[in-house]
């Protein structure tokens, strides 16, 4: 026994007690049935144990603080309507925008965040962490936090690109199948199927092998992949907006198809877009760095996520965690669209309280 | 209210609140009400929607809605204190002492089930009857209710039956644990009068031979008039004044309450036909019409409408009257037939039709929440059609809009910007006029346009659409099931039933006798005022009647 597991016993039952005193009851059990656990994993894993526990919860509550302290900056920047809207936002959201702001920041300002350039070399092969390079050297030795800064352009930008091709055409299609219906509505649908059926990976693959990996193939290949589930999703909403009376009102005035689509379907239809969205990137963004992985992605010496994580794999047999350092880049912006998502979801289904 | 003893309170609401949380704070919807209600008796709250009268029958249940909360006063139910009492012993009361029968059956029924099976789930739920018992016991309600084919029809799904018979159903399955108290919650607002009839009468009926108390909710004082022995008037979350039937009816003490009354009083003089030989503005020649794939809807119908008349279409829903009128915009092109503006023909399809043809056909809907755009701001709904049709532009536009704010007597700076969920119903209804307007057309559909209004946001919307059609000249084509609303406003009126023009001509001619059983049926459904209406009606009918009244 020494001061620091003592120190954490006392600080975790004295919370407990006042938890219980001022009756939060769920902070209560969330805090004692913490006791109770860190009793057994202490036993069973000794102090070493214990403190992966307090950096753990430091981190989460850190996580948290910082949270509150952003989602506070972005009421107080955005004009009174919007803030209204973001005060709704719970933390896990707060934190998404947060990294994915951060993301951005990298992402713009990369050569100018970045020590180095993503394709210099500066040390040996695999050089470990030193002053001049935060994370190490990669198998060239180029510096790994330089080409993970270059990286989020890169993908993500990559990405970006490429879901709003998707979004672009399934979106559009979606609109006109809705409004047309008929043979248009049924072709639409039909080759939407045809291109679902086919497995997404497998499909890049023999599109990317028969084209070359040229950046705006990958772009189009993605696009058109990912386009029939925002075309599904579009149709199904859009159909239940076309049979609305406004838009009776407005086809008997004899307005055409695109202002049907424009000023009357798209407005109504945005906040499962948006969500969509978000939702849809995390997916162009894992098959992207998939395919990077295969080598049939963005092609070196061109910094990219998911290469990072293949070129350094060999290191992960020496116990070195530097591979899954891209890899964890790819995790938490995933988790961070995701956190926002779901807050967007949560707005535009009826499932919210009044 | 002699005909309560004292010690027959059954439920007893003192000084009740109720809060609703919009916009981040909670606002009193129930501004403190108190309500008594003796074992046996009828109480029917009347109000406008939005005066807490639902909020209050729930309440009465000792449940609070998603998004309200009971914050003050209490509720006491044979004893029981319901603002305090834990979720278990609430759920014991409700289903086998307290009852609710809600506005719609048909969404209140689960179309996966049998009719009876839901029936006897609380009966069974609460070990008052075994199953076989339970379903004996529906059977002989159904039969009370005077329900077609009692020992049958509870092993229906409930898409199978009708409306009306589903609304019976519904009264039934309140009443299989025998309740002390049911709360009736627009049991008849959304059926037809000829159904609404039957329904009334099962409901009184069974209501009497059982002894039980109801609160009955409605915004039809007709209807409330047959049903309740007394009656309580509410305004935005407070009472106004409560009586007897007979006295409220006789002698109503506040001015709201005899604005109430007064409702139906808007009658304008009819005119006829112009007899110079002016083309009807719209004939519609011998139509038939189908859903593709389905039946036919509508047989044979023929009507004209001169300018500057209002022609008005009655019939229970199925009758073909809605049909007509999308055969009339071109949005079904009938499959015999014609339709004439002026004197020539029109293409069938609104496609084809000119920008001038289609200008010239305006509609006015039922729902103003679905008719406008939620998302579109009111200057570009009513600027849109004087814009696409005029060419309107800048700042004639924006006079233009303003011009026609004003004509529906709305404030323009005020509303200009806004967007419709903003709005109340009445003032959604205007906006959708307002659209039809912009378009400078010389005849106006109205569908069913007052019958999702409290009468006196409807009485209003009458008047304007009166006075509309004396400044501008047109011609109305008034859809509606409510013959209150033909009495005040039509020239001419065309009877309908299944897709068939039954009878036709001047106003002041149908409504009197003698007339096609039909039109006699419909008009003499029409709740009146009259507490002894009901019983009156149904001795005329004689009682084995009135459950098939619907199918002559």
């Amino acid at each position: 026994m020494n001061e620091f597991v003592i120190a954490y016993f006392a600080a975790l039952i004295i919370a407990s007690c006042l938890a219980a005193y001022f009756k939060y009851t769920r902070a209560f059990m969330l805090v004692f049935s913490l006791t109770l656990v860190s009793i057994i994993v202490g036993i069973i894993g000794g102090t070493s144990a214990l403190w992966t526990i307090t950096i753990f919860a430091g981190l989460l509550a850190l996580a948290a603080a910082l949270s509150y302290a952003f989602r506070e900056f972005l009421i107080q920047i955005s004009r009174p309507g919007l803030a209204k809207e973001l005060r709704t936002a719970p933390l896990t959201a707060a934190f998404g925008m947060f990294i994915i702001f951060t993301y951005a920041i990298a992402g713009v300002f990369a050569p100018w965040i970045a020590p180095h350039g993503q394709a210099e070399v500066i040390a040996g092969a695999f050089a470990p962490a030193d002053a001049n390079m935060l994370l190490g050297a990669d198998q060239l030795g180029r510096d790994m936090f330089s080409r993970l800064i270059y990286g989020a352009r890169n993908s993500v930008g990559l990405a970006l690109v490429a879901t709003i091709g998707a979004f672009a055409l399934g979106a559009v299609s979606g609109l006109f199948a809705a409004v047309k219906g008929g043979w248009f509505d049924q072709a639409m649908g039909r080759s939407a199927d045809i291109i679902m059926s086919v497995p997404s990976l497998i499909f890049a693959l023999l599109m990317l092998s028969i084209f070359g990996t040229n950046l705006s193939i990958i772009v189009i290949v993605v696009a058109i992949i990912y386009s029939p589930r925002v075309f599904r999703l579009t149709r199904a909403v859009a159909g239940n907006i076309v049979v609305m009376d406004y838009i009776e009102a407005a086809k008997l005035r004899g307005e055409g198809d695109w202002y049907l689509i424009r000023k009357e379907i798209l407005p109504n239809c945005t906040a499962p877009l948006i969500a969509e969205f978000g939702l849809e990137f995390c997916f162009v963004f894992l098959l992207i760095a998939g395919l990077s992985f295969l080598g049939l992605g963005i092609q070196p010496p061109t910094a990219d996520w998911g290469s990072m994580v293949r070129e350094n794999a060999t290191l992960i047999s020496f116990g070195d965690i530097t591979p899954l350092i891209p890899a964890a880049a790819i995790a938490l912006l995933t988790v961070a669209i995701n956190f926002v998502v779901d807050w967007m979801l949560f707005r535009s289904s009826g499932l919210k309280e009044q | 209210m002699t005909r309560f003893a004292k010690k027959d309170i059954l439920l007893e609401i003192r000084d009740l609140q109720i809060q609703g949380y919009t916009d981040e704070t909670w606002i009193d919807i129930i501004k403190g009400v108190d309500l008594t209600l003796h074992r046996g008796e009828v109480l029917g709250l009347i109000g406008e929607s939005g005066a807490g009268k639902s909020t209050i029958g729930a309440a009465a249940m000792g449940y609070a809605r998603d998004g309200t909360r009971i914050s003050g006063g209490s509720i006491e139910f044979d004893g029981i204190e319901l603002t305090n009492a834990s979720q278990a012993e609430k759920r014991a009361l409700r289903g086998s002492r307290i009852a609710y029968v809600a506005q719609s059956a048909a969404a209140s029924f689960n179309p996966a089930h049998k009719i009876i099976d839901q029936h006897t789930e609380a009966p069974v739920h609460y070990r008052i009857q075994k199953r076989l018992e339970a379903q004996e016991d529906a059977m002989e309600l159904y039969e009370r209710l005077r329900l077609p084919n009692p020992q049958e029809i509870g092993f229906r799904y409930p898409h199978q039956v009708s409306g009306g018979q589903l609304q019976r159903a519904m009264t039934a399955m309140a009443m299989a644990c025998r309740p002390d108290l049911i709360i009736f919650d627009e049991p008849t607002t959304a059926l037809d009068v000829t159904t609404q009839i039957e329904v009334l009468a099962a409901i009184r009926d069974i209501v009497d031979q059982f002894n039980t108390a109801a609160i009955y909710i409605t915004h039809d004082l007709a209807v409330v008039a047959q049903m309740a022995d007394t009656i309580k008037v509410l305004l935005k979350g407070e009472e106004v004044e409560e009586a007897s039937t007979k006295e409220m009816l006789d002698n109503p003490q506040e001015d709201y309450t005899k604005s109430l009354w007064a409702v139906r009083s808007f009658k304008r003089p009819q005119k006829s036909r112009p007899t110079d030989g002016t083309p009807p503005i719209i004939a519609v020649k011998n139509v038939d019409a189908a859903y593709p794939g389905g039946a036919k809807v509508l047989d044979d119908v023929s009507f004209d409408i001169y300018p500057g008349m209002t022609v008005a279409v009655v019939g229970e829903s199925g009758s073909g009257k809605s049909t007509t009128a999308r055969c009339i915009t071109g949005l079904l092109p009938p499959l015999k037939g014609e339709i004439l503006f002026k004197g020539d023909p029109m293409p069938a399809k609104y496609k084809d039709r000119s920008l001038d043809q289609l200008r010239q056909a305006q509609m006015i809907y039922q729902m103003a929440d679905t008719a406008l755009n939620p998302k579109v701001r009111i200057s570009e709904i009513i600027g849109r059609p004087a814009q696409f049709y005029s060419g309107l532009k800048g700042t004639a536009l924006k006079q233009r809009v303003d011009e026609l704010l004003d004509l529906i007597e709305l404030e323009p700076s005020k509303y200009y910007d806004r967007y419709p969920p903003e709005l109340s119903g009445g003032q959604k209804q205007r906006i959708g006029i307002a659209r039809a307007l912009a378009a400078e057309p010389e005849f106006i559909i109205c569908d069913e346009v007052t019958s999702a209004l409290d009468q006196l946001v409807a009485e209003g919307i009458l008047k304007l659409l009166d006075r509309l059609q004396r400044d501008l000249g047109l011609a109305y084509m008034f859809i509606t099931h409510d013959l209150a609303t033909v009495r005040s406003i039509a020239d001419e009126v065309v009877v309908m039933q299944h897709g068939k023009v039954v009878e036709q001509g001047p106003k002041e001619e149908m409504f009197t006798p003698p007339h096609h059983p039909y039109t006699d049926l419909l008009l003499s459904s029409v709740p009146e005022m009259d507490p002894e209406w009901l019983t009156t009606v149904l001795e005329e009918r004689g009682v084995d009647n009135i459950g098939d009244a619907a199918d002559v």
